[in-house]
């Protein structure tokens, strides 16, 4: 986790303008969203389940595109993108899924490696970086079990440190914390606090757990019936 | 240590399993098609000059002397390989289908026959017969087979475009065999390739992953199958099945030599590259509809 960044440019790292997101069979979840992450932020993302969080991370993460409106990310207009684009634009992203998404016939090494694989890294060339991350999340000692024989504690922390291998500039977690203790959960949110600080990751991280926030001094936005608001609970500047 | 990677798409299942068969059979049947066809050609070339190559000299009103140094005389031609005067015998037994079995009456003209066996490819000999029955003032009919030879290498033609349209088409099915599977597969599987487009995979590595597991699943189906078209042609070969016999020479004949080993280890190959085309214009077409 030594990695000297670039110069960050003044473009946000994520920037929607006006978006909304309309389903067929459940209609507009999202209306009219504006945001603004600036590079280097840490925010929280919050709301009551069906709000809409993971449906406003998908768009940032790429997964599909809005209904109406325009999603620009590190500058770059995303709707109008070639593949090969939208491929590299993804390589900047780190995402952590609630449902994980690890590939079960692959150990803990080779899912966190997955990222470097399909950029065509050779194995000897991160096999050292992939065993240091996974140590740095308290899996040293599992580095070569098969995915369905972790638990689901030690498979949050692996797709964390999937999303970290490739040092993305944006890391996006969805309810990161919701497989694992608390206390587990706050390890893991001071996991990306102290990722935040060292490497500079704009970091935001989708929960519906208000306690485990309240420790840090971030931004927190809340969804409600799809609308965007800044929760003034909270401390912290979007 | 080096660790060695897992391939991305998890090990064959069930599914591969019954395309394993199916692609082996296809390159069973399309191996055996070929080597049929080829077969046909060789049949066909064969038959076609030995039937161009077989003539029938009636001569008439001559005596049998004359008739032998007729023979002699055309034995020295330079495409002939044979000519000899049939005896008695042998024109009772030809015309016995048509004077019945009691053998011919005494008294009745019967033609001499000459059979003639000549190299059509080094040039038509009629001509050259004709003047040595014209110089020994011999009343006689040259009767070649070219114009029979022509209607049997057409039928034999059409033959062999059926086995060639047989192949065509096994190997068409084989390619949408495989590209269904691949459609299949990717659906199967897009929880992988899900998570592969989120981690920042291309398409064409997506397609990469497909194309080498269909290459070496057709690779090895089709080795099974080109072995088992290999056992049932030596089979033949070797137990001299058709060998033998009239309708023998109607049919194609199999055999084993080089152009034969050749089709067999082609068409796993084919059935390789088939595949890994099928599988990469499935997958890249499929990824288009997703973001």
């Amino acid at each position: 986790m030594s990695r000297i960044r670039p110069d960050l440019s003044d473009e946000p790292a994520v920037r929607l303008d006006g978006v909304s997101l309309t389903y067929e069979r459940t209609g507009e979840v999202l209306s009219e969203i504006d945001l603004i992450l600036k590079q280097g932020s840490f925010t929280f993302l919050t709301g009551p389940s069906g709000a809409g969080k993971s449906s406003l991370l998908k768009l940032m993460y790429l997964a599909h595109g809005p209904t109406r409106g325009g999603i620009r990310l590190f500058g770059r207009q995303t709707y109008d993108l070639k593949r090969k684009q939208l491929a590299a634009l993804r390589r900047r992203i780190g995402v952590v899924f609630q449902e994980f998404r690890l590939l079960n016939h692959l150990t803990a090494f080779e899912n966190v490696a997955l990222p470097l694989r399909v950029s065509g890294m050779k194995a000897d060339n991160y096999q050292n970086e992939v065993i240091d991350l996974l140590r740095w999340v308290g899996l040293g000692e599992r580095v070569d079990a098969p995915t369905p024989a972790l638990s689901g504690g030690e498979q949050q922390r692996v797709a964390i440190a999937r999303a970290l291998i490739n040092k993305p500039d944006l890391l996006i977690a969805d309810e990161p914390t919701g497989n694992v203790d608390p206390e587990m959960g706050q390890k893991i949110l001071r996991l990306f606090a102290e990722l935040n600080k060292r490497v500079g990751t704009t970091i935001l991280i989708a929960t519906h757990d208000l306690d485990l926030i309240r420790e840090f001094d971030a931004p927190v936005l809340r969804l409600s019936n799809g609308l965007l608001v800044r929760d003034v609970e909270f401390g912290g500047e979007a | 240590m080096m660790k060695r990677e897992t391939p991305l798409l998890p090990v064959s299942d069930a599914r591969e399993a019954a395309l394993f068969f199916v692609v082996g059979a296809l390159c069973f049947l399309a191996a055996l098609a070929a080597l049929t066809t080829r077969g046909t050609y060789k049949a066909a070339e064969a038959w076609g000059a030995q039937i161009e190559g077989d003539i029938t000299v009636v001569m008439r009103d001559t005596d049998r002397r004359t008739a032998e140094q007729a023979a002699d005389r055309v034995t020295g031609l330079a495409s002939v390989f044979e000519a000899r005067i049939l005896s008695r015998e042998e024109v009772e037994a030809l015309l016995e289908p048509s004077l019945g079995p009691g053998g011919m009456p005494d008294g009745l003209p019967v033609p001499i026959l000459m059979v003639v066996q000549a190299d059509t490819s080094v040039g038509d000999p009629t001509q050259s017969i004709e003047g040595v029955l014209d110089d020994l003032s011999i009343d006689g009919d040259v009767a070649g087979n070219a114009g029979y030879a022509e209607n049997v290498r057409g039928a034999l033609g059409v033959l062999r475009l059926v086995a060639l349209s047989i192949v065509a088409l096994l190997s068409a099915t084989a390619v949408a065999v495989i590209a269904f599977a691949t459609h299949a597969a990717l659906l199967a599987r897009r929880d992988i390739v899900d998570v592969l487009h989120l981690s920042g995979a291309e398409d064409r590595f997506i397609a990469g992953l497909f194309e080498r597991r269909f290459w070496i699943l057709a690779l090895q189906a089709g080795l099974g199958g080109s072995v088992a078209a290999l056992m049932i042609t030596a089979l033949i070969v070797f137990t001299g099945s058709g060998s033998d016999g009239v309708e023998a020479q109607l049919l194609p004949r199999l055999s084993l030599d080089f152009w034969d080993i050749v089709i067999l280890l082609v068409t796993p190959l084919m059935a390789g590259l088939a595949a890994r085309v099928a599988a990469r214009i499935t997958v890249l077409a499929s990824l288009k509809d997703t973001l």
